[in-house]
């Protein structure tokens, strides 16, 4: 019985240490982002193309693999993030949720020795972590501050709320009521809540135009609510009528620019967040030392640059 | 022509089963055999393909997360063997979770005396459930998903979707510590399933819930108190999904407005996995737990082999429908050749 159990352990732990013998083996990092989303798809298109050019210049191959879970929650990512430590991968690279809600299951991944890179949020405090991403506030200023120079800084506009959950939503929700709130003849006379779906927010946008025929523009926090707040506009004939800046860079949304239903759009570069995180990712694991922070800044998409 | 009829001496020897169907057989007969064959099955293929799974943090890691999804399986187990749902219990917890931390941080209560109030709002949330479902004769279904609407508005009216931070380390033990390796909270999980089965198994209270499930008219005519047995689930229910939740926070250490998202259609699943009847009157909350265990090891062995994240849905799903779809066929089949 005990030579079976030890044969089977044996067995079991033979593939960890043949790969911890090799230096040669690929470089295997687990990205997590906040869910599963377009977005991310392009965060993952970047984190590809870094892996890629690492393989080709080092000879030492890189492997991304991409597990996002179902659903926004803390707890669910947690739980993917605990399982990815379990395989001991050469790194985390982890979009935070929520930076304190993750702070247990990080300090998890630092006992078991997996170094952790994030983007498109901070890492909690007190933690020697590289962060890559662009400024939420910074992304709704621009927003707000475009729109309220096409209505001609004044007049009733409205704001459309992704997640109301998710802080990187709330926190441009609150950057975009600062920046409206310097033009005294603005006034936020609506916020919807999408929960980063196009058809709630295509239904939001419709309600909230209904409600306010004098409405002069829109911004969103998210990167559905601009692709539903533009066919709403669209539906209701309304293009020109009612301006919109969005955010982000979906293909919908770029769309909606070329059409001229929207003005354009504030876009974070998810396809460069991802590239940057794996290439600091990668140093960490050859024990380089990485930057506290890398800006990959943020675009103002409009139909001349697109 | 004569007619010549022969009567046998010995009574016939029944015809021997293949060792298949005969394993099939001995389990179909055990309540729980069912779910702990594929328990078993998935156990051990899961050790076979993935040498992380059999790991101790690997193990650590899952009996925490089946900790609160088992909770909150547990109290929905009660309900469906009574014949009746609760969608608000995910939204229950996700609000006694959050009046913790709002009592712990903001009012500045002390952390034991919160979570005591946030265990009796639970519990109070549940039985509201509970005497709204009796006394306007709902059906529980309808009446709980209005319910969940309010219980989870009620969460973004008091915190805006912001989570509360600078929840006491006092409490956090409950969530993150451990007892000789074992997660508290799996601890906790289990000193509740044993409380639980012994009062459905060994007490007249769990065999008139069995009853009501099976009969709610028959066992009304017995003189049994229907409604009062209803209205003590729906509390019951209540209490664990808050028990979940505070745990929970314990576990982050923040009070997060999504907690409880995830936990309505997981725990349904896990009860009928583990043998629970949608009609009522079967299965029991070991075996509803014990469904959980395999759901929780599914999405364990989906993550340690790298699945397309777009893929675990149809994967987990497909695998619940087949092990329910095999566990009818089985029975049904078993039940034709008696």
């Amino acid at each position: 019985m005990k030579t079976a159990f030890l044969l089977a352990t044996a067995l079991l732990l033979a593939p960890m240490a043949a790969r911890a013998a090799d230096d040669h083996a690929p470089l295997r990092f687990v990205l997590i982002p906040k869910t599963v989303h377009p977005w991310f798809d392009k965060v993952n298109t970047g984190a590809q193309a870094a892996a890629d050019l690492l393989g080709k210049t080092t000879g030492r191959k890189v492997e991304i693999e991409y597990r996002a879970p179902e659903t926004a929650d803390v707890s669910s990512q947690n739980d993917i993030i605990e399982r990815a430590i379990a395989t001991h991968p050469d790194g985390l690279i982890l979009d935070l949720l929520d930076e304190k809600g993750n702070h247990a299951t990080m300090l998890e991944a630092v006992d078991e020795k997996v170094p952790m890179t994030v983007f498109d949020s901070l890492p909690p405090e007190g933690m020697d972590i590289t962060a890559v991403g662009a400024d939420f506030c910074e992304q709704g200023t621009i927003a707000a501050q475009r729109l309220a120079g096409l209505i001609g800084e004044k007049g009733e506009v409205a704001i459309m709320i992704g997640v109301p959950t998710a802080p990187n939503h709330t926190r441009r929700a609150e950057c975009e009521r600062a920046t409206f709130a310097k033009y005294p003849q603005i006034k936020v006379v609506a916020t919807g809540i999408d929960n980063d779906s196009i058809e709630t927010a295509q239904k939001q946008a419709s309600a909230i135009m209904q409600a306010h025929p004098d409405l002069a523009g829109w911004v969103a926090c998210d990167a559905a609510g601009p692709v539903g707040i533009g066919q709403a506009i669209r539906e209701s004939g309304r293009t020109g009528k009612v301006r919109e800046v969005g955010l982000d860079n979906l293909n919908d949304m770029i769309q909606l620019i070329r059409d001229g239903v929207a003005d354009s759009s504030a876009s974070s570069r998810p396809e460069m967040q991802g590239y940057w995180a794996v290439i600091a990712a990668w140093q960490r694991a050859l024990g380089q030392k990485t930057p506290k922070y890398i800006d990959t800044g943020i675009d103002v998409l409009t139909r001349k640059n697109i | 022509m004569s007619l010549e009829t022969t009567f046998p001496t010995t009574p016939p020897t029944p015809p021997r089963l293949p060792p298949l169907r005969r394993l099939a057989a001995r389990c179909m007969r055990n309540p729980l055999g069912g779910v702990i064959a594929a328990l078993v099955l998935i156990f051990g293929v899961s050790c076979l393909l993935s040498p992380h799974f059999l790991t101790g943090f690997n193990m650590m890691i899952m009996a925490r997360a089946l900790a609160f999804i088992g909770l909150v399986t547990i109290g929905q187990s009660i309900l469906m063997i009574l014949g009746e749902l609760d969608l608000s219990v995910g939204a229950i917890g996700g609000l006694a979770g959050i009046t913790g931390g709002m009592l712990m941080v903001q009012a500045g209560l002390n952390p034991w005396l919160s979570l005591v109030l946030c265990l009796l709002l639970g519990t109070a949330c549940g039985m509201l459930n509970g005497v709204l479902i009796t006394q306007l004769r709902l059906h529980s279904l309808v009446l709980t998903i209005g319910m969940a609407g309010v219980y989870g508005g009620a969460i973004l009216v008091a915190t805006k979707g912001v989570a509360i931070t600078g929840v006491p380390v006092d409490i956090s033990f409950l969530g993150r510590g451990l007892v000789y390796g074992v997660p508290v909270p799996f601890i906790v999980l289990l000193a509740c399933l044993g409380v639980v089965a012994f009062v459905m198994v060994r007490t007249p209270v769990g065999r008139y819930v069995y009853a009501i499930g099976s009969n709610p008219e028959a066992a009304r005519m017995l003189g049994l108190r229907v409604d009062a047995i209803r209205i003590a689930a729906f509390a019951t229910a209540g209490f664990l999904s808050a028990l979940a939740g505070i745990l929970m926070v314990a576990r982050l250490g923040t009070a997060q407005p999504s907690i409880g998202d995830t936990w309505v259609l997981a725990p349904i699943a896990a009860a009928v996995i583990g043998g629970v009847a949608t009609t009522g009157g079967l299965g029991s909350p070991v075996g509803a737990v014990l469904g959980a265990v395999i759901i929780g090891i599914i999405e364990n062995i989906i993550v340690l082999f790298g699945i397309s994240p777009y893929w675990q849905s149809v994967v987990s799903g497909g695998i619940v429908v087949l092990a329910i779809s095999f566990d009818s066929l089985a029975r049904r089949y078993l039940h034709r050749e008696a």
